[in-house]
């Protein structure tokens, strides 16, 4: 694996995204991501988050959510000033892109109230793609937007 | 995120500062709720001090104009700069709302 990414796993759940943005937000101060930019990365480290938190363990049935289910997010710089990150469960399949945009031509009675996390997440990072991995959902994405190059990937740990 | 609130004669204004997001946006909806069942049909967020605003908090905005709308009200937003307002931009919610840079301004208009 990547000998410079850092990693951490905590249950799927709301009480979790503080602790993230700051594990995150630690890698992009070291990576000297611009201190401009790092509200815009907690925005999309809380969008996805709480897109976990809420659909990837719920039961098929429609049932109560898996409270125990994790998510992990990693990141490793990728140049001065950019961080390249990874965000993953173990729930549901999912795939955030195939997500449709929001209809804007609807006037304010009658814009739908939801949808718009995973349309700001596609807005303010670059080379954002999913894949299903080992029973894994895994979004990469690399920040902040302008100009970040298209990311490698992680192996697996231990891999 | 802190909620100030003061009363005028046609509009209530909210002055939120800090960030609004997952955990705590219910709390401006929460405070919009109680003026509108108090019979308030403008209320005025002012946005100056908000540093961020998540989807959530964009879906507690949409959904306190839309029931504002509906009982001929309006929810007005001032104050917008930074990261909220790219936001409400790149959601093309702003359009939806009344906007001005002051809350003076906002309620010169009612």
């Amino acid at each position: 694996m990547d000998p410079a990414a850092r990693r951490l796993t905590l249950p799927a759940r709301v009480e979790s995204v503080a602790a993230f943005r700051e594990f995150v937000r630690s890698g992009a101060v070291a990576a000297e991501v611009p201190a401009g930019d790092l509200e815009t990365l907690d925005l999309v480290l809380e969008e996805i988050l709480m897109n976990i938190a809420r659909y990837a363990y719920v039961a098929d049935s429609g049932g109560a959510t898996d409270l125990s289910g994790l998510a992990e997010v990693a990141f490793a710089p990728d140049g001065p000033g950019k961080l390249y990150v990874e965000i993953a469960d173990w729930g549901n399949a999912f795939n955030p892109l195939d997500v449709e945009p929001p209809d804007f031509s609807r006037g304010l009675a009658e814009r739908p109230i939801g949808g718009l996390g995973v349309f700001l997440v596609r807005s303010l990072v670059s080379d954002i793609a999913y894949r299903r991995e080992a029973d894994r959902n895994i979004m990469s994405f690399g920040f902040p937007a302008a100009g970040f190059p298209a990311p490698g990937g992680f192996s697996e740990p231990g891999a | 995120m802190t909620i100030e609130t003061e009363e005028f004669d046609k509009a209530v204004l909210l002055k939120v500062s800090g960030r609004m997001d997952a955990e705590n946006s219910h709390e401006f909806e929460e405070a919009c709720e109680q003026w509108i069942s108090r019979g308030a049909k403008h209320l005025i967020a002012d946005l100056d001090g908000l540093q961020y605003v998540s989807s959530m908090g964009l879906r507690s905005f949409l959904s306190v104009a839309q029931k504002l709308q509906s009982s001929s009200g309006s929810l007005i937003l001032c104050g917008l700069h930074g990261l909220p307002r790219q936001v409400f931009e790149l959601t093309r919610l702003i359009g939806l709302f009344p906007v001005f840079d002051t809350a003076q301004q906002a309620i010169a208009t009612l």
